[in-house]
């Protein structure tokens, strides 16, 4: 498979035009308080800044990102920073939705291991049909609350049994992680380039 | 820091706890606004109830409360968003997609287990095995009252599995983990290491039978009052609510970095046994979390039980080795 497509999962990467001549010095001056988080610790080497965040806090703005590298370069007319950012957090979601996936395959499986015999079957009906049968308080009579009604006696070949675990929930999270992993592709993607932006425009 | 006496307690010496309700700000606004977050709260709880009373049988079913808890939640999260209580205690990206991760986890996987385990069957086998007609009594309850006990009882067990949590190390492993989030958001609840969620359900409630409608009914108890320990909304709830039911500013206590304010407010519902017990601080906190706030990663929370447990044992172990034999 394309190797660029595959780090497209979690590798973010871009470019913004600086002003014509801004330094690098200036660039990374700007860009310094992204990088005196906790939990971040950073690397300058000329036009190249690299940097780490372990244990990011929740409200550092670049907090899905774990680390990545940011050079200034020469363009045409001005220079140009480029970055190259990876996270974990979008790896994670991307294969969140896979997880859920062999889950739901998994429930269905142990389901059918531990389906209920006939006899608790018809002992749990018994049980309800019984509590239905008790005298509802006077109380819930005068306030008009339904009165509970006994349960339907079920066909034991229906498919529609309550009793069994269903796959269902796993194959909502399944599509709830897929819909996550491209907001936050997408979105984290912008957020983290319009942060990158307002920090070189302030002066 | 000086901190506040409360009882015998000094709360808020290690890190800023507001104590006292005259001292918590209120919501500011204009009338619609205050009228919204002042009955939002009672409003929701007694249409629930209402709901739930004489909804028809046909639609008085678990599936039918499943549905409305997650749209409680989706609506929830729409006003954390517009009208947050803390800035910095803002949903991210990040943090609603862990969270999710965690929720997902009670959905799925420890389900799956559960089923595997078959903690479901003993439940069931004990209720079976159990006269259920000794109980007929208490079906025989008003409703809302069979509710109220059904809610009551199971909170109060969970009171005490809480507080053990925080006073023995072998249930405190399983606990810690949730005691690392620095903001409280709607899904925050979910966020821990499952361990703990098989001990909290293994209170007394299992044990119990009842009508399903009674159980309905309490159960939206917890959603319309448990729900909002973990959220980024302030209200202005009314005194008699922050008086039975804990609240935002009572679980924010409870998670605050400071060791005596975490060691109170251990309900989950019921605020009031708090009260019964000397446990009850009434107050905020903004800043969260332990060791001075440090996030844990889902891996961490994930080994931390039996991580942290190894390291203690080893420690403890290698200690008495050291000392001369006796
Ligand atoms: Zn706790």
């Amino acid at each position: 498979m394309n190797h660029r497509l595959v780090q497209w999962i979690w590798h973010v990467k871009g470019s913004l035009a600086l002003a014509p001549g801004q330094t690098s010095d200036e660039v990374f001056a700007r860009l310094d308080p992204l990088f005196r988080e906790t939990g971040t610790t950073r690397q300058r080497d000329g036009s190249r800044l690299r940097f780490r965040k372990r244990d990011q806090a929740a409200q550092d703005r670049m907090a899905v990102f774990d680390g990545g590298e940011l050079r200034v370069e020469r363009g045409a007319e001005a220079p140009v920073l480029r970055y190259h950012l990876t996270s974990r957090a979008l790896l994670f979601c991307f294969l969140a939705p896979l997880m859920f996936l062999v889950v739901a395959r998994l429930t269905v499986i142990v389901g059918e291991y531990n389906k209920p015999t006939p006899a608790e079957i018809a002992a749990k009906e018994k049980r309800e049909e019984a509590k239905a049968a008790l005298p509802m308080s006077p109380i819930d009579t005068f306030l008009g609350a339904p009165a509970p009604e006994k349960p339907k006696k079920k066909d034991p070949k229906s498919k529609d049994d309550d009793d069994k675990p269903r796959p269902t929930a796993a194959y909502v999270f399944a599509g709830i992680f897929s819909v996550l992993y491209l907001v936050g592709r997408i979105g984290q993607a912008r957020l983290v380039r319009r942060l990158f932006t307002a920090r070189l425009s302030t002066l | 820091m000086d901190g506040v006496r409360v009882g015998k307690r000094v709360i808020g010496a290690q890190s800023p706890v507001t104590v006292g309700w005259e001292n918590i700000p209120k919501v500011q606004g204009g009338p619609l606004r205050l009228f919204f977050f002042t009955w939002f709260q009672p409003t929701m709880l007694f249409a629930l109830i209402a709901f739930w009373y004489y909804a028809p049988n046909s639609i008085a079913k678990a599936s039918t409360a499943v549905g409305i808890g997650i749209g409680f939640k989706i609506l929830l999260l729409g006003l954390e968003w517009l009208a947050p209580r803390h800035e910095s205690w803002r949903l991210t990206w990040k943090e609603l997609t862990v969270d999710l991760f965690y929720v997902s986890l009670g959905y799925t996987v420890l389900r799956l287990i559960e089923g595997f385990i078959g903690s479901d069957a003993v439940i069931e086998a004990v209720q079976t095995s159990f006269d259920w007609q000794k109980l007929a009594w208490f079906i025989g309850l008003p409703l809302l009252l069979q509710a109220f006990i059904i809610s009551f009882v199971f909170d109060f067990g969970q009171y005490w599995m809480h507080r053990g949590m925080h006073n023995w190390y072998p249930l405190w492993v399983t606990h810690a983990p949730h005691h690392y989030i620095t903001q409280l958001n709607v899904n925050k609840g979910a966020v821990g290491n499952p361990v703990e969620l098989f001990l909290i359900g293994l209170g007394i409630g299992g044990l119990f039978d009842f009508l399903p409608r009674a159980a309905l009914l309490a159960g939206s108890l917890g959603l319309a009052v448990g729900t909002y320990q973990h959220i980024n909304v302030r209200f202005n709830s009314p005194r008699w609510w922050r008086f039975l039911f804990n609240t935002t500013e009572h679980h924010s206590v409870h998670h605050s970095r400071d060791f005596e304010a975490s060691r109170s407010n251990y309900a989950s519902t019921w605020v009031v046994i708090d009260r019964m017990f000397g446990t009850c601080v009434d107050g905020e906190a903004e800043l969260l979390g332990m060791e001075g706030g440090r996030p844990m990663s889902i891996r961490e929370t994930m080994v931390y039980p039996f991580a942290d447990g190894w390291r203690t044992l080893k420690e403890r172990l290698g200690r008495r080795s050291v000392m001369p034999a006796e």
